[in-house]
C-alpha cells in the first residue's frame, strides 16, 4: 500500500541573524545551509493500518508526508503508493488519497461548508448517488448538521476541522494522510475527531497516517507507531513495545490523607514529585502491584492511581538513547 | 483536457454561487468597471475643443469606450494574483493534490466571477448605450457571429497570457510585478490607452503583431465595423497563434515550474 | 500626560518592524522601485497621446499636466504605502478577534488601527511623484513665488489629510461590511481619478469631482504651485479637510460603538 525506501529530502535554506543590522548585510550577502529534514528513511504500511507518526516540530514528520502525498519530489530515495509514484501526480492517484492539514483551509472562508462540498464533488467527479451517501454518512458521523450552513468563519477551530475532515473524505480516498489535525483544538474537539478517525477506519478500512504532537492522538489511534527526530526513523513498531522497551518504569501516584515523613519512602521507589498530599513515585514495572498494595496497608492513603509515564516522556527517552 | 471539460460546467457553476455570494464586492467593483470612460471623457473634451483627432468623432469615441468597457471587464488578469497568494500561502499544495490541474481551478474560479459581474455590468452598459446617443453598432448578423467569436478569443488569449505570467512564481516572487509592467507596456498596443488608431506608427505596427491587441482592440473595432474581411481574418489568425502559444509556454512552463516546486517548497 | 510622543514611538517600532522586514526581500525592493518608475512614465507617456493632436487641453498644457500626475503619483503612493495595507487588514481584524484585542490596548485605536502597517515598496513613490512635478514646473516655463509655494504646501497637506479621512471612513465600514480589499477600492478609484485635472473630464464629470472632492487632491495643489489658484481656496481647502477628519473620527467611532455591540 505504501512503502517508502531510503527516503530523502534535503533543502538549502539561507539565514540571517535577527535585527536591522543583520537584515541590511543579508541584503547584500547571503548565507545558505542545506538542511536534511528526512535523511534515508524506510518503511511499509500495510492497506487498513492505522500508523502515527511521531516527533518534535521540525522532525521531519510534515516533510514525509508530502513526499508520500506528492507535495515533494524526494531527492533520493524511492516512494510508491498505491502503486503510483506520488511525485508525478496523476489524477487516478490524487482521487485515491486526501491530506488533510490542521493548519490549513481548504474551504472558503465566507461560505458554508456545503458550498465547499459542492465544489469538492466537481473537482473529484463524484456521481449524484456516491456523493450523497457519502454526505450522509459525514454528515452523520461528525454531527455536522447544525454547521453545514453555517458561514466557515463563524466555525470554531474545532467545528472547521470537523467539516475539513469531511470535505476530505467525500470522494472516499483508500489512504488519509493527516497533518496535526488536532492542532489548536480543544480537549473536546481532540476527542471528537479522534473517534471519528477510529470509526472511519473500522469502516471503511482505509489506510490512516497521521502526525501529531498530542500523543493522545496516537495512543487512541495507532496501534503501530514510527517515531522520528532529525530526518531518521528512530523507532518502528507496537506503541505497546514502545512504551515496555523503553520504559521500565510505571508511574504511582498517591493522595495522602496526612502528611508522612520524607524518608519514607525510601525503597518503595523513586519520587518523581511531591504536590501538597499528592506523592507521584516512578516504580519498576513488575512490581508496581506489589508496592501499591504494600502503600495501601502502610499509609494513610486517601487513593492510589497507577498509570503509564506520558508517551512525550518516553519519546524523550527514545531520543536521549539514539 | 479532454477529462477536465465535462467537470468544467459544475465547476464553474459552484464559482458563480460563491461569487453571487459577495454581493457588496460586485457593486463596489463596478466602482472600478467603467474607468475606460475617463480616457473617453478626456478625449471628448479634445474633439470639443479642437476637432475631431485623425477624423475621430464623438460618436466613434462613444461607440469605442462603451465596447471598451466591457472588454476591460471581460478580460482580466485575477489568476496572476490567486496563484501569486496561493504560491506564497502554500494554499497551492491544497490545489496540487486535487485531481484537476491548477488551471483549470483556477480558470473555471475566474469563469464564474465574471459570469455573475458581467450579469450586473451587461444590463448597465446596455442601458447606458440606449440613453446616450451617438453610439453606433453596424447590426450585421456575420459581423456579430465574428464579435462574439473574438469576444471569447479575447477571454481565452487574456487567461493563457496571464496564466503563463502566473507560473513565473515557481522562479520569482516578482510575478505581480512582472505581470504589470507586461501589462502597462501592452496597454500601449493592445487599444487601452487610446485607440491604435491614434497612436504613432511603429506603435500601430507593434500591436498589430503583439497578443495585445487581441484582448481589447480587435473586438472593439470589429464591432465598431472598422475592419474588412482580410484585416478581420488577420485579427483572427494572430488571436489564434498567440494562443497556441502561449498554451506551449504554459505547458512548457509548468512541467519544469512544478518539478521545481516538489524541489523546494510544498 | 499628552499621548502623543508615546503614539509616535509606538508608530516608529511598527514602521521599523516593517522596513526590517521588507530588507528580505531585497530584490522586492528595488523591483517595486523599478515598476513605481514605470508606472510614471506609463501615465506621461499616456497623457502624451493627447498632446499629438492639441496644444493644450482644457487649458492645460502637457507640462502642466505633467505636475499633476506627479502629484498624483504622490498621492497614489502614500495611499499604497500607508493606507491601503490597513485598510486590507481591517478585514482580517475583524475575522479573527483581533480588532478586541488591539481594543483593549491602553491608546487611542484610530491612529494604531490606520497607520500600523507600512508597506515599504512604496515609500519612495512620492518622492518620485514629487520630482515629476519640479519637472512639470520647469519645463512649463513657469516661475514659482515663494506666495505660490506656500498655499501649494498647504493644499498638499489638505489633499493628504482628506485621503486619510477618507481611509478611516472606509475603515469604520471595514468593521461592519467585513470586507476591506473591496473597500480599498474605492480609496483606489478615488485617488485614481485625480489622475488627471478636474477640468479635462469636462462638465458634468468635472462638477461631480469638484464635489466629490477629488480636485482637492492633485487639481488645486497644483493650481497652486502654477500660481494660477483661486485665493478663496485657500480657505474652502482647509475646512474641507478638517472637516473630513471630523466626520471620519465620528463615523469611526460609531462604528467600533456598534461592532462593541454586536461582538458582546
Amino acid at each position: 500500500m505504501i512503502e517508502v525506501r531510503e527516503l530523502a529530502k534535503h533543502y538549502r535554506v539561507h539565514r540571517r541573524e535577527p535585527g536591522l543590522r543583520a537584515a541590511l548585510r543579508s541584503f547584500v550577502r547571503r548565507e545558505h545551509v542545506t538542511v536534511r529534514a528526512v535523511d534515508r528513511v524506510s518503511f511499509t504500511i500495510a492497506e487498513g493500518e492505522v500508523v502515527g507518526f511521531l516527533g518534535p516540530n521540525g522532525a521531519g514528520k510534515t516533510t514525509t508526508l508530502k513526499c508520500l502525498t506528492g507535495l515533494l519530489h524526494p531527492t533520493t530515495g524511492a516512494v510508491r503508493v498505491l502503486g503510483h509514484t506520488p511525485h508525478r501526480r496523476e489524477p487516478e492517484f490524487l482521487r485515491r488519497i486526501s491530506l488533510v492539514m490542521g493548519q490549513r483551509n481548504s474551504l472558503f472562508w465566507d461560505l458554508p461548508a456545503a458550498d465547499a462540498f459542492e465544489v469538492n464533488r466537481a473537482i473529484y467527479g463524484i456521481a449524484p448517488g456516491p456523493y450523497k451517501s457519502a454526505l450522509e454518512e459525514l454528515v452523520d458521523l461528525l454531527d455536522l448538521e447544525p454547521l453545514l450552513h453555517k458561514q466557515v468563519r463563524v466555525l470554531s477551530l474545532g467545528e472547521r476541522m470537523r467539516c475539513e475532515l469531511a470535505g476530505a473524505l467525500l470522494h472516499r480516498p483508500e489512504v488519509l494522510f493527516l497533518d496535526e489535525p488536532t492542532l489548536g483544538l480543544d480537549v473536546n474537539g481532540q476527542a471528537a475527531v479522534r473517534s471519528f478517525l477510529r470509526d472511519y477506519n473500522t469502516r471503511h478500512g482505509a489506510t490512516v497516517l497521521l502526525t501529531s504532537h498530542y500523543m493522545g492522538d496516537v495512543t487512541v489511534l495507532a496501534r503501530r507507531v514510527l517515531v522520528i527526530d532529525h530526518g531518521t526513523l528512530r523507532f518502528d513498531g507496537d506503541l505497546a513495545a514502545l512504551v515496555e522497551t523503553h520504559s521500565p518504569h510505571r508511574l504511582v501516584r498517591v493522595t495522602l490523607r496526612e502528611a508522612v515523613p520524607e524518608q519514607t519512602w525510601a525503597g518503595l521507589g523513586e519520587v518523581s514529585s511531591i504536590d501538597g498530599a499528592v506523592v507521584t513515585l516512578a516504580v519498576p514495572r513488575a512490581e508496581t502491584a506489589a508496592i501499591a498494595a504494600r502503600l495501601l496497608t502502610t499509609l494513610p492513603v486517601e487513593d492510589v492511581a497507577i498509570e503509564d509515564p506520558p508517551v512525550e516522556e518516553i519519546i524523550r527517552g527514545v531520543f536521549a538513547h539514539a | 483536457m479532454r477529462d477536465v471539460l465535462p467537470a468544467y460546467p459544475s465547476l464553474v457553476r459552484s464559482a458563480t454561487l460563491v461569487a453571487a455570494t459577495y454581493r457588496g464586492r460586485i457593486v463596489l467593483s463596478l466602482l472600478t468597471a467603467f474607468f475606460p470612460l475617463l480616457t473617453m471623457a478626456v478625449w471628448l473634451t479634445v474633439v470639443a475643443e479642437g476637432g475631431p483627432p485623425d477624423g475621430w468623432t464623438t460618436g466613434d469615441f462613444l461607440s469605442y469606450y462603451a465596447a471598451a468597457t466591457l472588454l476591460w471587464n471581460l478580460t482580466g488578469d485575477r489568476v496572476v494574483w490567486q496563484w501569486d497568494a496561493d504560491m506564497r500561502s502554500g494554499d497551492l499544495s491544497v490545489r496540487l493534490l486535487r485531481p484537476v490541474h491548477p488551471f483549470h481551478q483556477y480558470a473555471t474560479s475566474d469563469l464564474g466571477q465574471r459570469l455573475v459581474f458581467l450579469v450586473v455590468l451587461v444590463p448597465a452598459l446596455i442601458l447606458g448605450a440606449w440613453l446616450v446617443p451617438g453610439l453606433n453598432y453596424p447590426a450585421d448578423p456575420l459581423r456579430l457571429a465574428a464579435v462574439a467569436a473574438a469576444l471569447v478569443l479575447a477571454y481565452a488569449v487574456s487567461l493563457l497570457m496571464a496564466s503563463t505570467f502566473a507560473l513565473i512564481g515557481f522562479w520569482s516572487t516578482q510575478t505581480t510585478n512582472g505581470w504589470l509592467l507586461w501589462w502597462g507596456l501592452g496597454s500601449f498596443a493592445s487599444g487601452w490607452v487610446a485607440p491604435l488608431a491614434l497612436m504613432p506608427d511603429w506603435l500601430r505596427t507593434a500591436g498589430m503583431v503583439l497578443p495585445f491587441r487581441t484582448t481589447m482592440g480587435f473586438p472593439v473595432e470589429l464591432l465598431m465595423g472598422r475592419l474588412d474581411a482580410h484585416q478581420t481574418a488577420y485579427g483572427f489568425a494572430v488571436g489564434l497563434g498567440w494562443l497556441a502559444a502561449f498554451a506551449l509556454l504554459y505547458r512548457v512552463a509548468w512541467r519544469f515550474g512544478v518539478r521545481r516546486y516538489q524541489a523546494v517548497a510544498g | 500626560m499628552n499621548p502623543w510622543p508615546r503614539q509616535a514611538r509606538i508608530l516608529g517600532i511598527c514602521w521599523r518592524a516593517a522596513v526590517t522586514g521588507e530588507m528580505e526581500y531585497r530584490f522586492n525592493f528595488l523591483a517595486n522601485f523599478a515598476l513605481s518608475a514605470f508606472w510614471m512614465l506609463w501615465a506621461a507617456a499616456g497623457a502624451s497621446v493627447y498632446f499629438r493632436f492639441t496644444g493644450t487641453v482644457a487649458g492645460w498644457t502637457q507640462p502642466e499636466v505633467l505636475v499633476v500626475i506627479g502629484l498624483f503619483f504622490a498621492l497614489n503612493g502614500l495611499r499604497q504605502a500607508l493606507l491601503q495595507p490597513n485598510l486590507e487588514r481591517m478585514t482580517e481584524y475583524v475575522r479573527r478577534g483581533t480588532l478586541d484585542f488591539l481594543l483593549t490596548k491602553p491608546f487611542d485605536a484610530q491612529l494604531l488601527v490606520s497607520l500600523r502597517h507600512l508597506k515599504v515598496n512604496n515609500l519612495l513613490d512620492p518622492i518620485l511623484g514629487l520630482a515629476l512635478t519640479v519637472v512639470g514646473v520647469a519645463l512649463s516655463g513657469r516661475g514659482v513665488s515663494a506666495a505660490a509655494l506656500a498655499s501649494f504646501l498647504l493644499l498638499l497637506a489638505c489633499a493628504v489629510l482628506l485621503m486619510y479621512a477618507l481611509s478611516v471612513v472606509l475603515m469604520a465600514l471595514a468593521v461592519v461590511l467585513v470586507a476591506g480589499e473591496e473597500l480599498g477600492r474605492v480609496s483606489f478609484a478615488f485617488v485614481e481619478l485625480s489622475r488627471f485635472p478636474v477640468e479635462m473630464y469636462r462638465n458634468p464629470a468635472q462638477a461631480v469631482l469638484t464635489v466629490v472632492p477629488v480636485a482637492f487632491l492633485t487639481t488645486y495643489p497644483a493650481a497652486a504651485l502654477l500660481g494660477r489658484l483661486d485665493p478663496y481656496l485657500l480657505l474652502l481647502a482647509p475646512a474641507v479637510a478638517a472637516g473630513a477628519v471630523v466626520l471620519a473620527t465620528l463615523l469611526w467611532r460609531r462604528s467600533l460603538r456598534s461592532y462593541a455591540g454586536a461582538s458582546a
